[in-house]
């Protein structure tokens, strides 16, 4: 078995308060129970389940945090927030990390780079959604 | 004829034509009218679930206020009720007039923001989906006595997507286990077929950009409904529609696999089922086509519909 030694300093006190602050959920609610990940539609399709990426919130390794893909497939269901039996707004958290991802790199997709006949084809729902979720 | 101050949102005068269409014919035959808000202007549609962006309920709020407005020229037993048809409108709407409800702090600033086109929220509104105004307002029994043209032989499983159900702020009916659209296709003389994915995300604005995720959830979700012997689906939001339509024909294509089954918004098969003119459906604008199942089951509307 092996360990990671993991630093907990100012850096990491900060980014935890910044995720609080933007969500205005307490992140030490979550004691790990896994039904957010257990009932999330899209767990297969993540690098890191839903409630792992909230112990690294926790334990406020922010670099982890943000190289992974769970925010980004999360398509905010909500499905997490209404069971959490903690009560925690399981989304929001994810949305506060994306928000926060924004103020480094404030586009997760290129507008321009969207092919014409994307625009054609698809519901203009889909679009206003997509650009409000990804870009900053 | 009861009227009610109707916000339809973008989808629905693009992709969605069919749903609108069908809703006002009906809503015309079941007495309780859908008047649309003249100036009405896009809710945002997706919420924003951070605590500070007050930026971003700006246009929910004013959506309310003039809805507000609109109220004013109907007739005098209209409600202070908004009426949406999609699902997306109906939880962004709704949560957001929640939110300003708790918050007089924040509704202050947001009207601040308003009070340079003279309009301003009181919150005195309340946001109702047209599901909600069919079961509360109307009652299946009376639909089911105006019901000309029963839709037997279509076996229906409802699909209600995370919108109309999620969060609480917002839901419908029962969280885990709703009933209304049950209640309604049964009255319509359809066969009801239940399914566990009911729920079951299927992938939203990720079909811009992630068509991948779409995909894998449309699958599991049409899969679901088809295994337990469903032969058509019934949905209430214009992206739902879209995704699990569009993509079951571009899986077919793809996999060489089953045939697709076509997807309903639910005011379309009232349409069918009350004798509305078929073409109010915009069936052209489906994917998967519908006519051929409706045309086998009989229910194409042209020898029944009075």
């Amino acid at each position: 078995m092996s360990f990671e030694y993991l630093k907990f300093g100012k850096e990491e006190k900060d980014f935890i308060e910044k995720i609080e602050e933007i969500s205005g959920q307490n992140v030490y609610s979550c004691y790990q129970c896994g039904k957010c990940s257990a009932g999330c539609a899209f767990s297969g399709s993540m690098d890191k389940t839903v409630n792992q990426l909230i112990h690294l919130i926790q334990l406020g390794q922010k670099r982890k945090v943000l190289d992974s893909n769970t925010q980004w497939v999360c398509a905010s269901c909500l499905t997490c927030s209404v069971r959490c039996p903690r009560e925690i707004d399981v989304a929001a958290l994810m949305e506060a990390v994306r928000e926060y991802q924004f103020r480094e790199e404030p586009e997760k997709i290129v507008i321009s780079k969207i092919p014409k006949e994307a625009y054609d084809k698809l519901p203009n729902i889909a679009l206003v959604s997509n650009f409000r979720k990804k870009t900053g | 004829m009861v009227q009610y101050s109707y916000f339809p949102g973008c989808n629905l005068k693009t992709n969605a034509k069919g749903f609108e269409e069908t809703a006002i014919a009906v809503s015309k035959k079941l007495e309780a009218e859908l008047v649309e808000i003249p100036n009405w202007n896009c809710c945002g549609t997706v919420h924003t679930m951070t605590s500070d962006n007050l930026m971003r309920r700006i246009a929910p709020v004013r959506v309310l206020s003039r809805s507000k407005k609109h109220i004013e020229t109907l007739g005098e037993d209209t409600l202070n009720e908004v009426v949406t048809l999609c699902a997306m409108c109906n939880s962004t709407l709704k949560i957001v007039n929640h939110e300003v409800k708790e918050d007089q702090d924040k509704l202050d600033t947001i009207n601040f923001q308003l009070e340079e086109d003279d309009e301003v929220y009181d919150h005195d509104m309340e946001v109702k989906h047209f599901l909600e105004i069919i079961r509360d307002d109307i009652g299946f029994e009376k639909i089911s006595k105006s019901v000309v043209n029963p839709l037997e032989g279509l076996k229906i499983s409802p699909y209600y997507g995370c919108m109309l159900l999620h969060p609480d702020e917002a839901a419908i009916d029962d969280v885990e286990m709703p009933s209304v659209l049950e209640y309604l296709v049964e009255s319509l003389g359809a066969k009801v077929v239940d399914s566990p994915l009911f729920k079951f995300c299927c992938g939203s604005y990720h079909i811009v950009d992630e068509e991948k995720i779409v995909d894998t959830q449309v699958a599991k979700i049409v899969e679901a409904a088809r295994s337990r012997g469903a032969n058509a689906l019934v949905v209430a939001c214009p992206l739902c529609a879209f995704n699990i339509d569009h993509q079951q024909k571009i899986l077919k294509e793809k996999t060489h696999g089953k045939e697709p089954l076509p997807v309903f918004y639910f005011t379309q098969l009232m349409a069918l089922a009350l004798g509305v003119p078929i073409k109010t459906n915009h069936f052209e604008d489906h994917h998967v086509d519908p006519k051929p199942l409706l045309k086998e089951l009989g229910l194409s509307g042209s020898k029944k519909s009075k």
